[in-house]
């Protein structure tokens, strides 16, 4: 559900009905389920001080280095989660997401040091490659009425033989330098942490984009008919809705999403992969998934995902400072799903709308 | 005198704060057809939950033969020989008919694999008894609304056989299916079946029932013989006479807003059942409320949703003009961009975002008048959403909660005031007090009216005859698809149902 409440408090209608209010109290799992990825971040951070391993006294869980190192490790996911957000709320799935961040790392690669391109250039025509990559497969989905989990699972494996023709199945290193055949210095900044040292880069440009989607799903025209398309299709579109156009549109955002990530990728590591970004819509699909976005569509909120993502992050890091094997890192993350899941069906249950 | 096969005394059944049955005494023999009817909210699902174990009764006793007995599940109904079709039927319409006749009790080979031949014989066998010629290999996609209807029977009676609950059973059947499927309830009853048929179709009760019990507000309004007059019925039904449900009529009309003349809509591509307007003849006219008439599958809801662009693809032939002007109805852009709004027959599906905001429900069809320059407008929005509650009384007044969470008729003035916040010019609405309790009724024909005094033109479809008559200034009869005749308001139900019929009146 939006954010957004409505006040009819100052109409001579509303003020009639003192026991409205208190029939129509909140149901307290509601409020548990809106802020349960936040919650889960609260939970996880404290569980981060109580089970952090500590040397000379100092929790190693808190020391800035660690923190820096945790929103950096998300930033990538974060980004495409934030991207799948929308397409989720209109009950839609995005599966290419990781297969175009390779896409988009390699031909980042391989435009600045084989193709010979300025950095805004290729910034500018790697992110229009994302944009159109969403558009054909939200234009193939609307106009065949094709489901978009079958779309984007050909997009996916798409993008991916692109990035191997692109490659050559090489990994494409970025040198840096003035001259043909490096990429200039500045591009490195994504690797780098701003403000003495403390902020990564890459996060910044995560927090920002986060912030524009949140304007855009919350207070534009646009977000509302996202949520509108999500809720009931034929009813936003009785109601003059242009669903197709809304739905192209949420694709293109993915795709523009997994670009950024894929240029920001290259950035981080200097060098560009056709296997980067493996296995990345899925946990993008988890941060938004535990954020409290619904997969049936019309609701959701970007500061759910956000937090499910930074949460799944800090929980990968806990289980890594005490040497947790990747195996139970993988249960951990599983229980927490169907946890989010059930609280969510709880609620449905209780609205009567879910069976 | 025997006991009867099935009996409910002093039924009660609350359901929170909400007493859904307030004392209910009802009886049913074997071999009568016994006629359930009343208005949404009246408690007669609820009774019925009762007979077929869904619920159990907080006070009261149910006796079958004469011996109290207390269901805990519906399995324990169907053991004492309960059978109940629900609206829903539970059939797979992926799996064949026999397949669907034996789910969850298939007969097995020896060695546990599923003995096809037998249990499609078993199946034949038991649709041939009541002289059904379905192919029992058949898909239940594949069959007619009106066969699987007769398919879920033969699958309720199948495992129970003395007492069989139909709850709307001709909902979504045409004329003949329901013919077919009275001739096989008579047939089952000529074998000593008790069967409660439940209804809110009053033409329908003197052609099958034996007896008519009117349930109203939770309590049983009357027992009346199956030919009582209709108007005594309708008094039951409401509980009052129905002059004081419907608003007085307007004193004069305006200038001409929707005109068709000899108009059809082709479609692009033929489809079963949908049956195309072809040669309608009508016209709407500001502060008008015009009500279309006709059978099931005359094509009223077609020629509405033909004229918004919700419906298939096609083209209108004829002249078809909105306002004086010549318009191309074939997209619901050109519907919107000529003033035109529509609410759909179904609300839950096609007219609402049931786990939305109703304040955000509410805006849905002037979000571009409140987000300038593409921006959302929270004073816009809440002055809109307090135009809607301050028109329709919406309970309870609380725009933040989910609409799913209203009721029928709460959820309906939520579709309604959608709409009418748009400024339509013509409203065009498809049974618009489906599942709605009698006070809302009463409500949404005030409100109709009054935004018709103001100039609104409204064109409404629907099956209650009642209602046309009532509601209505003038009223259209349409059968297959050709508007056949044309009646003003308060005509009396027998014209109309004749012309509706193609008889002489």
């Amino acid at each position: 559900m939006s954010d957004q409440k409505i006040s009819v408090a100052a109409s001579p209608a509303a003020s009639s009905s003192p026991g409205a209010a208190a029939r129509h109290r909140v149901d307290p799992l509601a409020i548990i389920v809106r802020f349960q990825s936040l919650i889960g971040l609260v939970l996880v951070a404290i569980g981060g001080v109580i089970f952090s391993p500590r040397r000379h006294g100092e929790i190693l869980f808190l020391n800035p280095d660690n923190i820096a190192n945790i929103v950096r490790a998300v930033s990538e996911t974060g980004i495409i989660a934030i991207g799948m957000t929308f397409v989720i709320i209109t009950a839609g799935i995005d599966l290419s997401v990781g297969a175009v961040l390779g896409l988009s790392a390699v031909v980042t690669a391989t435009m600045m040091i084989s193709g010979g391109f300025g950095l805004i250039s290729t910034i500018l025509a790697v992110l229009a490659m994302g944009i159109v990559f969403g558009v054909v497969q939200g234009t193939i989905s609307t106009r065949f009425r094709l489901e978009p989990f079958i779309v984007t699972l050909a997009g996916l494996q798409a993008a991916r033989g692109l990035a191997l023709i692109v490659s050559g199945n090489q990994y494409i290193n970025i040198s840096y330098g003035d001259g043909p055949g490096l990429a200039p210095p500045v591009f490195a900044v994504l690797g780098e942490r701003l403000f003495d040292n403390t902020v990564p880069v890459a996060t910044i440009v995560f927090i920002i984009f986060a912030a524009l989607a949140t304007l855009v799903l919350n207070t534009t025209r646009f977000g509302r008919y996202v949520y509108a398309v999500g809720g009931n299709e034929r009813a936003a579109r009785i109601s003059g809705v242009p669903v197709s156009m809304v739905k192209i549109s949420v694709y293109a955002i993915t795709g523009f999403a997994s670009a950024l990530a894929g240029i920001v990728h290259a950035g981080q590591f200097n060098f560009g992969s056709a296997n980067d970004g493996m296995g990345y819509e899925l946990t993008a699909i988890a941060a938004v998934v535990i954020g409290g976005t619904s997969l049936f569509g019309g609701a959701g909120s970007m500061v759910g995902t956000v937090a499910g993502t930074i949460m799944l992050g800090a929980l990968a890091n806990i289980l890594q400072l005490n040497n947790i094997t990747p195996a139970t890192q993988l249960l951990a993350t599983a229980a927490i799903i169907v946890l989010a899941a059930v609280l969510q069906s709880l609620v449905r249950r209780r609205e009567g709308l879910g069976r | 005198m025997s006991a009867p096969l099935l009996s409910v005394t002093g039924a009660v059944k609350r359901f929170g704060g909400v007493q859904a049955l307030r004392g209910v005494d009802f009886d049913l023999k074997a071999g009568e057809i016994h006629a359930l009817l009343g208005e949404n909210g009246a408690g007669k699902s609820t009774l019925m939950n009762l007979l077929s174990g869904v619920h159990t009764p907080d006070e009261g006793e149910i006796r079958i033969d004469g011996k109290p007995v207390a269901f805990n599940n519906p399995r324990e109904a169907q053991a004492a020989g309960i059978a109940t079709i629900f609206q829903e039927l539970d059939l797979v319409p992926s799996l064949d008919v026999a397949a669907n006749l034996f789910l969850g009790r298939e007969l097995m080979r020896p060695g546990g694999m599923l003995d096809v031949p037998a249990m499609r014989r078993e199946a034949k066998q038991r649709l041939e008894a009541i002289e059904l010629a379905i192919d029992p290999a058949r898909l239940v996609s594949d069959l007619s609304i009106g066969q699987r209807q007769v398919v879920a029977i033969v699958k309720a009676l199948s495992y129970a056989s003395r007492v069989l609950i139909m709850d709307e059973p001709t909902a979504a059947l045409t004329v003949g299916e329901v013919e077919r499927l009275f001739d096989i309830m008579r047939k089952l009853a000529a074998t000593g079946v008790g069967i409660v048929y439940i209804s809110h179709r009053l033409e329908e009760v003197p052609g099958i029932a034996d007896r008519v019990t009117v349930m109203r507000d939770g309590r049983v309004a009357g027992i009346a013989a199956p030919h009582a007059p209709q108007a005594e019925l309708v008094r039951l039904l409401v509980g009052r006479p129905l002059d004081e449900l419907y608003p007085e009529r307007a004193k004069r009309a305006g200038k001409t807003l929707l005109s068709l003349k000899d108009a059809s809509f082709r479609l692009a591509r033929e489809s079963a059942g949908w049956q195309p307007p072809s040669g309608i003849t009508l016209e709407v006219r500001e502060g008008e409320i015009v009500g279309l008439a006709g059978i099931m599958g005359a094509g009223r809801t077609e020629l509405l949703s033909a004229l918004y662009g919700t419906g298939l693809a096609g083209r209108w032939q004829g002249q078809v003009a909105v306002g004086g002007r010549p318009v191309k109805l074939e997209s619901i852009n050109a519907a919107r961009k000529a003033g035109i709004a529509f609410v759909t027959d179904d609300r839950r599906g096609s007219g609402l975002m049931l786990r939305m905001a109703v304040g955000l429900n509410l805006v849905m069809s002037v979000i571009r008048r409140i987000s300038p320059a593409g921006l959302m407008s929270p004073r816009r929005q809440a002055e809109a959403v307090r135009e809607s509650f301050a028109q329709f009384d919406i309970r309870p007044k609380n725009p933040d909660i989910a609409v799913g969470a209203l009721s029928g008729g709460n959820q309906q003035k939520v579709v309604l005031a959608k709409e009418i916040l748009g400024s339509p010019r013509l409203l065009l609405l498809d049974e618009p007090t489906r599942g709605v309790d009698v006070g809302a009724k009463g409500e949404i024909y005030a409100r109709l009216r009054a935004l018709a005094a103001q100039g609104l033109g409204i064109l409404v479809a629907s099956s209650e005859m009642p209602e046309l008559i009532g509601l209505c200034d003038r009223i259209v009869v349409l059968r297959q698809g050709r508007s056949v005749a044309e009646f003003i308001g308060g005509v009396d139900e027998h014209t109309v149902l004749a012309a509706a019929n193609g008889r002489e009146a």
